[in-house]
């Protein structure tokens, strides 16, 4: 007789509707026992072909379809597609409307990382940060619903410029945010920074190495946590982000530890930005000189910013007409997520949900 | 009154842009233009599309960066390894023949003069004569990036998978074959990744029909 255990590896699904995937993802994962052995990601449930669509738009046109990718930081969305086409055609932002920019796009980052520390607690089994970080988030999604019309899909940004001046009084109120959040954001660190059951669930748990990072073209918070100086606001810097000081957030672990209080420091860094912009803000247009019918001369342009979860970047190309002959989205979450199936192998199934939920992906990027 | 607004502000701007001499010194240009303020070489979009630019001194530069990396890329892999090297804004664009695309990229990323260890964007187009792809290199050690490409034909469209070299265009290469539908040679899961397997077509082809994948009544003739 024997004296080992039978035992066979167990295939399990894990989504497309399981709360932690935050949206419509579905993993495919073998177990063996407790560890898992394999896993493949399922992408595609949300994919409704922007790129394609995009081909028969004009560029203002385009902008509205930006905001449903990652639609919950809009803003940077709007402004990855702007950007190309500004750099295509050379054209000059008025101070006011970089300026305008700027605070809403800090903002944005920060409501997606509030929304990012709230979802990532409330999966590791921790309810009332969820609860919390709605509140600060409110108040952000109130400002931009003053200055755009629009509480998640903003479409503010315009080729040349913003939509809208800021309402009367709206940058009293930016100003009045930043140090209510300062105090919101030291208190997060108190309540779940030192928490002893968090950093058991988290401290040395999935963890990235440097040459992993680039070989996987990791960006954003998952290349920095490894320790690589990769933030695209200062290494290739865009918009008007020298004219401000703040600190590029590394760390050296590479865990998913790191990668939570990455998160909340560049909060800091952000609220930093933000309160230099709304101080310097000068009167002026909001909206440059441009085209009534924007034309991109012939060729290809890529650029691309410092989204909320890592490079953003816009691929054009054009053959000279008032639309784009190929629009291409570099999305973060999607190549991010990559790395997942290396990260989970011999990993428990317990550890699945802290690893999937630190990588930060939102499906309506990585779908597209 | 926006409007009112709106077309003031254009007329401002318009002023900063061309950098005429008898540009009003209101308040708002001056303070617009300052901090923007740019060489007088720039020529604004309308313009450019009537008259003929100047050389951009941008391009010259990069193309000059192309073909010294052109010339280490020949120097190790043969001649008529990179195919055409031209230039947009400051990016050095190379292209390379689909038959060495590995082993450039390969050697771009390994050789210490030019480790560019980092893949930016990889993407396809579909230029109706060919389809291309295209990757965007940055050098982390360097600070430098370049666009490198290559071509194949459409009714045959193979290349050589990069996933065996660089994991992290895994996903972006079964995205171009499942969205342009390029067979990568050597990559090791070449599925169908945004669409499900019984999809027919490829979505991002110019000659692909928005009708092609509509259900059909039973009796009723396929158009």
């Amino acid at each position: 007789m024997s004296t080992t255990l039978r035992s066979e590896e167990m295939i399990l699904n894990v989504g497309p509707q399981h709360p932690s995937t935050h949206g419509v993802f579905r993993l495919v994962v073998t177990l063996d026992g407790e560890q898992i052995v394999d896993a493949d990601p399922v992408v595609g449930y949300l994919h409704r072909g922007t790129e394609k669509l995009a081909e028969g738009l004009q560029y203002t046109q385009i902008i509205p379809y930006t905001d449903r990718l990652d639609y919950i930081a809009a803003m940077l969305n709007n402004y990855a597609l702007v950007h190309t086409v500004e750099h295509a055609l050379d054209l000059e932002i008025p101070a006011r409307a970089e300026h305008l920019r700027i605070l809403v796009m800090e903002l944005n980052r920060i409501a997606s990382h509030l929304l990012f520390l709230g979802t990532y607690l409330l999966d590791l089994g921790a309810m009332s940060p969820f609860l919390y970080v709605f509140q600060e988030r409110e108040r952000i999604v109130q400002l931009f619903n003053e200055i755009s019309g629009a509480r998640l899909t903003y479409n503010y940004m315009r080729v040349g410029g913003v939509k809208w001046d800021a309402p009367p009084g709206w940058i009293e109120k930016v100003r009045e945010f930043v140090p209510f959040m300062r105090e919101k954001v030291k208190m997060y660190d108190k309540l779940i920074s030192g928490n002893e059951i968090f950093l058991h669930r988290v401290r040395g748990i999935g963890v990235i190495t440097q040459e992993d990072a680039l070989q996987y073209s990791l960006s954003g918070i998952n290349l920095r946590s490894t320790g690589i100086r990769f933030d695209l606001r200062k290494n290739r810097t865009y918009s008007i982000y020298d004219q401000f000081d703040f600190d590029m957030v590394t760390a050296e672990n590479g865990d998913c530890y790191d990668r939570y209080y990455i998160h909340l420091e560049e909060i800091r860094q952000a609220l930093n930005i933000v309160e230099q912009a709304a101080a310097q803000i000068p009167d002026g247009p909001v909206l440059g000189k441009v085209p009534k019918l924007i034309r991109i001369p012939a060729g290809e342009y890529y650029t691309s910013i410092e989204g909320a979860r890592g490079e953003l970047g816009v691929y054009i190309v054009s053959d000279g007409k008032d639309k784009p002959y190929r629009l291409k989205f570099r999305r973060p979450s999607f190549v991010n997520l990559q790395i997942l199936r290396k990260m989970l192998i011999g990993q428990s199934m317990a550890n699945l949900i802290a690893i999937l939920g630190a990588v930060n992906i939102v499906l309506g990027e990585v779908d597209a | 009154m926006a409007d009112d607004k709106k077309e003031d502000v254009t007329e401002v701007k318009s002023e900063i842009k061309t950098g005429s001499a008898e540009a009003k010194p209101t308040a708002s240009t001056k303070e617009a233009a300052a901090p923007t303020a740019k060489p007088a070489s720039k020529v604004t979009p309308a313009k450019a599309a009537k008259a003929p630019q100047p050389p951009d001194p941008r391009v010259e530069q990069a193309v000059k960066q192309g073909e010294a990396i052109k010339a280490a890329i020949e120097k190790k892999l043969g001649a008529d390894t990179v195919e055409e090297v031209t230039a947009t804004k400051d990016i050095p664009i190379l292209r390379i023949a689909s038959a060495k695309w590995r082993e450039a990229v390969t050697f771009l990323r390994d050789d210490p003069e030019q480790s560019y260890n980092y893949v930016e964007l990889f993407a396809g187009t579909d230029y109706k004569d060919y389809i291309e792809v295209v990757l965007y290199f940055y050098s982390m050690t360097h600070g430098t990036y370049i666009n490198v490409k290559t071509r194949t034909p459409r009714d045959e469209a193979i290349i050589p998978s990069l996933t065996p070299v660089l994991p992290g265009v895994n996903w972006e290469e079964r995205e171009v074959y499942d969205l342009l539908g390029v067979t990568f040679e050597g990559h090791p899961d070449l599925r169908r990744i945004m669409m499900w397997d019984g999809w027919n077509g490829y979505p991002l082809r110019k000659d692909y029909s928005d009708f092609q994948n509509m259900p059909q009544r039973e009796g009723e003739p396929h158009s």
